[in-house]
C-alpha cells in the first residue's frame, strides 16, 4: 500500500456544494476548479477576502504620501504610507458613488479627491472635505462625515519589507498565518544585511488563465522546468536539460504556502546569464551562512520556486516576485517586480534590473513559454466532456520525510506533487467553511 | 526658421526615402521572423527598449529611466532572445505566431551627428497564435539609426506602448 505523504485533516473534501473537487488522498482535482464561474465568485469570498494578500513591498512608499494602487482579489486598494510613517490601505471607491478616487500605479499624494463631485479622502482614508457641505448641512441629510471614509482593509501588517492585507478582522495574525514558511520566505528576504527593495517599478500583463494555474506552478512544479524551458535554458546558459538532484532537493509547505528547492546554489541565478551575479552569490555565501545556516545559504540561489497562498510567488536567485491577481474564472493578471538585497551593489542591481525581466517577466525569455501552457489548459475546460475528466496530481506522494532542520511537510526531491495538493487542500478548507464574510453578506441591510 | 525647417535641415528627400524603405524592411523581416537578417540591421552598440507604461499623475512626473522595462537589450542580450525564439524546443513558437508589423508616421530629423538621425515612428502590431486570438499592440518608437560603411543601422530604439497591463500573455516579437 502506497504510504501517503500529505496529512489529510477532516478538510480533506469540500463540503457542501464543493464536495469532491479536491481528493487530495486519490491525488486528483476536478477540472470545475479552474472554471465555474460559481466557484469563482467563491474565491472571491472566501479566499482572497479572508487570506492576508500581498499588497506592496514597503520600499515602494518610503515617505509619507508615498501610494501604490494594487487589488485584493478583484478589489481595488489604496495602499499608501501615512504622516508618521503607518500604513493604510482602503478601498480605492468613493463612499459617495462608488467611483476610483486614485487613477495612477503609484506617486506621492496628500489626499485622494474622487473626480466625480470632489470628495476629499485623507492618506488615512478618512472623508476630509466635501464641496458645497452646506447642502448636507441639515441632519435629515444623514451625512456624517466620520463614518464617510473609504473602508479600510481590516489589518494590514508587514513581514520583513513584504506588505499584506486581509478584509478579515478575525483573520490569524500575518505571522501566524505565514507560519513556519517564514524559514523559506527568509532566503528572499533576510539573506543579507538590510533586507530587500523593489527595484523601478511594475510589469504587467494579462493572461487567459485562471489564476491557480501559476499559483500552483510557484508552490511546487520544478517539473515543467527542464520540458517547458528547454528553448529558454539553451539561450541564457546553452544547457538543454536541467539536472535534477532528487536527493539533494525538496518540497515543503506550511499552511498552503509552498516551495521546492534544491541545493546547488547558483542554478537560478545562472538563467540571469551574468557570470558577475554567479560570483556575487558565490562570493557572499558564507556571510549569508552566518544569517541563515548553511542549509538556506545552499538554498539561496539555487534552482526553486515558492508561492504564499494564494497567490503571491517568487524565484530566490532570478529575483522575481509578482502576483496572480484574478480577473475573472479565465483571466488572470500578472504583475512582477524586481527585488534585490539592499546590501548589494550598485553595479549588481543595475544588472538585476534589466537581468530579471529578460529571464522571467512576460516577455523573459523563460517565462515566455509559461502563459500559453496555463491559457490552454483554462481553456479546454470549457468543454462538458473534458471538464468531467479529473487531472492527476499523484506525483512524489510517497516522498514524504521528515527533516532535522526544514519546517513544515517535507518531501525529498523537487519532483513532486506534494505541495501543489498542499495548495488545494488549503484552498479547500477555506472553500468550505463560509467565513465571516459570508455571514456578513446573508445580513439584511437596516 | 521654423521649427518644421529646422528639423528637416540636412535630410534630403532621398536620405528619408531610405530610412522610410530601412523601417519597412525591418518590419518584413520580423514579419517572417526572419530574425538573422534583422539582426543585421542592428548596430553593434544598439539599446534596445520596450518600456512600462505607467499610469502616473502629472505632478509625479513621467515614466522613470530606470524604471524596469518588457525589454531593455544591447545586442547580447536580443542575440539571447533570438536564440531562444529559432530553438526547436520553443514551444510556444510551434506552430509559429501569424506576424503583422504596420509602420506608419514617420519623420526623419537631422542630429548634432551629421551621420546620425532621429526617427520618430509609430505601429500596429498584430498576432495570431491560437484559433480565436488577435492580439493587438500599438505604440510609438523613437529610434536613432546611424548611416555607415555598411548602409543604415538601428543604433537605439525605445518602444512606447499604449497599453498600462500588457493585454496578452507575452511579446514574443520586437516592435
Amino acid at each position: 500500500m502506497v504510504k501517503l505523504g500529505i496529512q489529510l485533516g477532516a478538510g480533506m473534501r469540500l463540503r457542501g456544494d464543493f464536495e469532491g473537487l479536491v481528493d487530495c488522498r486519490g491525488g486528483s482535482i476536478d477540472r470545475s476548479i479552474f472554471w465555474d464561474r460559481e466557484i469563482y465568485d467563491a474565491e472571491l469570498q472566501r479566499i482572497f477576502a479572508r487570506c492576508w494578500i500581498f499588497l506592496a513591498h514597503e520600499s515602494q512608499i518610503q515617505n509619507p504620501g508615498d501610494f501604490v494602487t494594487t487589488y485584493m482579489g478583484e478589489d481595488a486598494v489604496i495602499v499608501c504610507r501615512r504622516k508618521g510613517g503607518a500604513i493604510g490601505a482602503f478601498l480605492n471607491s468613493c463612499t459617495h458613488r462608488g467611483n476610483r478616487v486614485c487613477l495612477a500605479d503609484y506617486g506621492n499624494a496628500r489626499r485622494f479627491v474622487c473626480n466625480y463631485h470632489g470628495w476629499a479622502f485623507g492618506l488615512g482614508g478618512e472623508l476630509l472635505a466635501v464641496p458645497e457641505q452646506q447642502a448636507y448641512a441639515d441632519e435629515r441629510s444623514l451625512f456624517d462625515q466620520t463614518t464617510l471614509g473609504l473602508k479600510a482593509v481590516a489589518q494590514v501588517d508587514s513581514y520583513k519589507g513584504l506588505v499584506f492585507g486581509t478584509f478579515d478582522p478575525n483573520a490569524p495574525p500575518l505571522t501566524e498565518y505565514l507560519g513556519a514558511f517564514t524559514y523559506y520566505l527568509d532566503v528572499l528576504l533576510d539573506a543579507e544585511e538590510g533586507g530587500t527593495e523593489v527595484l523601478g517599478g511594475c510589469l504587467k500583463a494579462l493572461m487567459s488563465c485562471n489564476w491557480k494555474l501559476p499559483a500552483e506552478n510557484f508552490t511546487g512544479d520544478a517539473y515543467h522546468v527542464q520540458w517547458t524551458h528547454q528553448a529558454g535554458a539553451s539561450a541564457m546558459i546553452s544547457q538543454r536539460q536541467f539536472a535534477y538532484d532528487l536527493d539533494r532537493s525538496y518540497a515543503a509547505n506550511v499552511n498552503g504556502h509552498g516551495s521546492e528547492f534544491g541545493l546547488d546554489g547558483v542554478a537560478n541565478v545562472a538563467v540571469l546569464g551574468h557570470p558577475e551575479i554567479v560570483k556575487y552569490f558565490r562570493q557572499r555565501r558564507a556571510t549569508v551562512a552566518a544569517r541563515l545556516g548553511e542549509l538556506r545559504a545552499q538554498m539561496w540561489g539555487s534552482v526553486s520556486s515558492a508561492n504564499v497562498f494564494p497567490s503571491l510567488s517568487f524565484l530566490s536567485g532570478v529575483n522575481t516576485l509578482r502576483t496572480w491577481i484574478p480577473r475573472g474564472p479565465h483571466t488572470t493578471e500578472l504583475r512582477t517586480w524586481v527585488i534585490a538585497n539592499k546590501a548589494m551593489p550598485d553595479e549588481i542591481k543595475e544588472l538585476l534590473r534589466t537581468a530579471t525581466p529578460r529571464a522571467f517577466s512576460p516577455s523573459g525569455v523563460l517565462e515566455m513559454d509559461d502563459g500559453e501552457n496555463w491559457e490552454l489548459s483554462t481553456r479546454a475546460m470549457a468543454g462538458v466532456a473534458t471538464r468531467k475528466e479529473r487531472l492527476h496530481y499523484g506525483m512524489g506522494l510517497h516522498t514524504r520525510i521528515d527533516h532535522p532542520q526544514l519546517p513544515g511537510n517535507v518531501y525529498q526531491g523537487q519532483l513532486s506533487d506534494a505541495n501543489q495538493l498542499a495548495f488545494y487542500q488549503k484552498w479547500a478548507d477555506l472553500m468550505s467553511s463560509p467565513g465571516p464574510f459570508e455571514r456578513q453578506d446573508h445580513m439584511v441591510a437596516p | 526658421m521654423s521649427e518644421a525647417s529646422v528639423a528637416h535641415a540636412g535630410i534630403s528627400r532621398d536620405l528619408r526615402d531610405e530610412v522610410v524603405a530601412f523601417l519597412y524592411r525591418e518590419a518584413r523581416f520580423l514579419d517572417h521572423a526572419d530574425y538573422d537578417s534583422w539582426l543585421a540591421l542592428l548596430a553593434e552598440d544598439i539599446r534596445y527598449v520596450i518600456q512600462a507604461s505607467p499610469a502616473l499623475y502629472r505632478r509625479d512626473g513621467g515614466a522613470r529611466e530606470n524604471d524596469i522595462a518588457h525589454m531593455d537589450d544591447g545586442l547580447a542580450d536580443l542575440r539571447r532572445r533570438i536564440k531562444r525564439f529559432q530553438d526547436a524546443a520553443a514551444w510556444a513558437e510551434d506552430p509559429p505566431t501569424r506576424h503583422c508589423h504596420i509602420i506608419t508616421n514617420i519623420e526623419v530629423e537631422a542630429t548634432d551627428n551629421k551621420d546620425e538621425f532621429q526617427v520618430y515612428s509609430a505601429f500596429v502590431n498584430a498576432r495570431g497564435r491560437f484559433e480565436l486570438e488577435d492580439v493587438i499592440m500599438a505604440g510609438r518608437r523613437e529610434d536613432i539609426v546611424r548611416n555607415g560603411e555598411d548602409g543604415l543601422r538601428l543604433v537605439s530604439r525605445r518602444v512606447f506602448l499604449t497599453q498600462n497591463v500588457l493585454l496578452s500573455r507575452n511579446i514574443n516579437t520586437f516592435l
